[in-house]
């Protein structure tokens, strides 16, 4: 009975299947997706979000009163792959107070914690428990 | 029969821990300076549930104040699953934006305030039960208080029901809080970010809902002008209501703002080709393929499809 039913109800699923994914891939024939565009450029924003926030004068003194070269944290942001990169402004764009809102006003007392969750991430500074070392095995 | 579950539950637990309150106590995150001390939203409904519905009551609540027409009834089908006797956290999302409304989640328990502060009601999953008993229940946080340490929800069968913050960070911590604002595409979260609510707005075309995507991703410019992917949304969104001008206008714009990401000039190309302008569509191909990238072998495609011809 099953075996009987079951090829003209697999065929009749698959023509359905197929109706439905018709119309979809051939209107976007040639086209690049939004969420295509989506993933390709997360990596990219989030490079620049983090060059902006390291080419800030507050955030440059700030690592040089930690002994750290700009240039060289500069550096270790740039070798860091794209999914590490996210996951670095992710977590300073979760900070409370809004990491969003650097662009506006950020107490000095911010700064130093974004200084030294980058630093962190980067392996110059050990503070922050949550941190995944980048390198841990060295 | 749950009212029997949550007392019989009440009651083992305060055999286990009398005089051990703080037990289940954590510290739950300190709300922002400039946050009102108290806020309690009016505009929201209230739909009292029958059983099993929370899932599909608070969804109607918070697309009724958003401006959809809604009640439990009508929703009731487009979230249960029967078999669970509840609703997924994914066939809300999926149901809001069936309806043209943006599915927000909230990312933690920091914002919640904020948001309500702002305007908009919150639905929260909370598990009622314990871990290893879990009683999931979905509630719209409308209010709280700072100074009493009260959150005001609808939920369940009562209205503006007031929790201490204790309890209700407490039920919300065991759904990892779970929260999801239900938006028109004209607003913003309080405490947007970018790729949450870009990645919100994709949800809309992917549920077809085009309009409202077109509206959502130009919230997001308006926000973030400089978001390519909000820009190749607009344009795919148009794209896909065959609104073919519009959507040239957008990629257009898309390629002066960002002169040298292929992207853009591939979708342009390819819409420049489908209106018969095959020079300029020439142009933006043999452009994408010069300017490389990752997805230069999709414009190598699309350059070949516009050489071959009409299309």
């Amino acid at each position: 009975m099953i075996r009987r039913v079951a090829k003209p109800v697999s065929i009749f699923l698959t023509i359905c299947m197929l109706l439905l994914s018709l119309p979809h891939k051939s209107a976007f024939a040639g086209m690049i997706e939004t969420e295509t565009a989506l993933n390709a450029t997360r990596g990219q924003e989030a490079r620049d979000y983090l060059n902006r926030i390291l080419a800030r004068e507050d955030v440059r003194a700030s690592l040089v009163a930690q002994g750290i070269d700009p240039l060289e944290a500069k550096a270790r942001v740039e070798s860091l792959s794209d999914a590490e990169v996210v996951s670095l402004a992710d977590q300073i764009e979760e900070l409370p107070a809004g990491g969003s809102a650097l662009g506006i006003i950020v107490g000095t007392l911010l700064i130093v914690f974004i200084v030294l969750l980058i630093t962190d991430i980067l392996g110059y500074t050990d503070i922050f428990p949550f941190v995944k070392k980048h390198s841990e095995a060295k | 029969m749950r009212r029997i579950n949550i007392t019989l539950l009440v009651l083992i637990v305060n055999l286990m821990f009398i005089g051990c309150g703080g037990v289940f106590f954590k510290h739950w995150p300190q709300p922002s300076e400039n946050l009102p001390v108290s806020h309690e939203l009016d505009s929201v409904p209230f739909y009292p549930q029958e059983a099993y519905q929370c899932g599909p009551a608070s969804l109607a609540m918070a697309l009724t104040w958003s401006g959809i027409q809604a009640n439990p009834d009508t929703i009731t089908p487009e979230v249960l699953t029967p078999s669970r006797k509840g609703s997924l956290q994914s066939a809300m999302i999926g149901a809001a934006r069936r309806h043209g409304r943006l599915a927000y989640p909230i990312a933690g328990p920091d914002s919640i305030f904020e948001e309500v502060a702002a305007g908009h009601p919150v639905i929260v999953l909370q598990n009622l039960g314990l871990s290893w008993y879990p009683v999931w229940h979905y509630a719209v946080v409308v209010g709280y208080d700072l100074h009493k340490g009260t959150v005001i929800l609808h939920s369940g069968v009562t209205p503006r029901k007031r929790l201490s913050f204790r309890v209700f960070y407490n039920t919300w911590a065991r759904s990892d809080y779970w929260g999801l604002l239900v938006l028109s595409p004209s607003r913003l979260p309080a405490m947007a970010k970018k790729h949450n609510y870009i990645s919100a707005v994709l949800g809309l075309e992917k549920a077809h809902q085009w309009r409202a995507a077109i509206e959502g991703y130009n919230t997001a410019l308006a926000r973030w002008p400089s978001s390519l992917s909000a820009r190749m949304g607009l344009g795919n969104s148009y794209y896909a209501l065959g609104d073919l001008e519009s959507a040239e206008a957008a990629f257009r714009q898309a390629t002066r703002r960002f002169p040298t990401d292929g992207m853009a000039f591939n979708n342009l190309a390819q819409v420049l080709w489908e209106q018969g302008k095959q020079q300029e569509a020439l142009e933006a191909a043999t452009r994408a393929v010069d300017l490389g990238g990752p997805l230069v072998e999709e414009y190598r495609r699309t350059l070949k499809e516009i050489q071959k011809g009409k299309p």
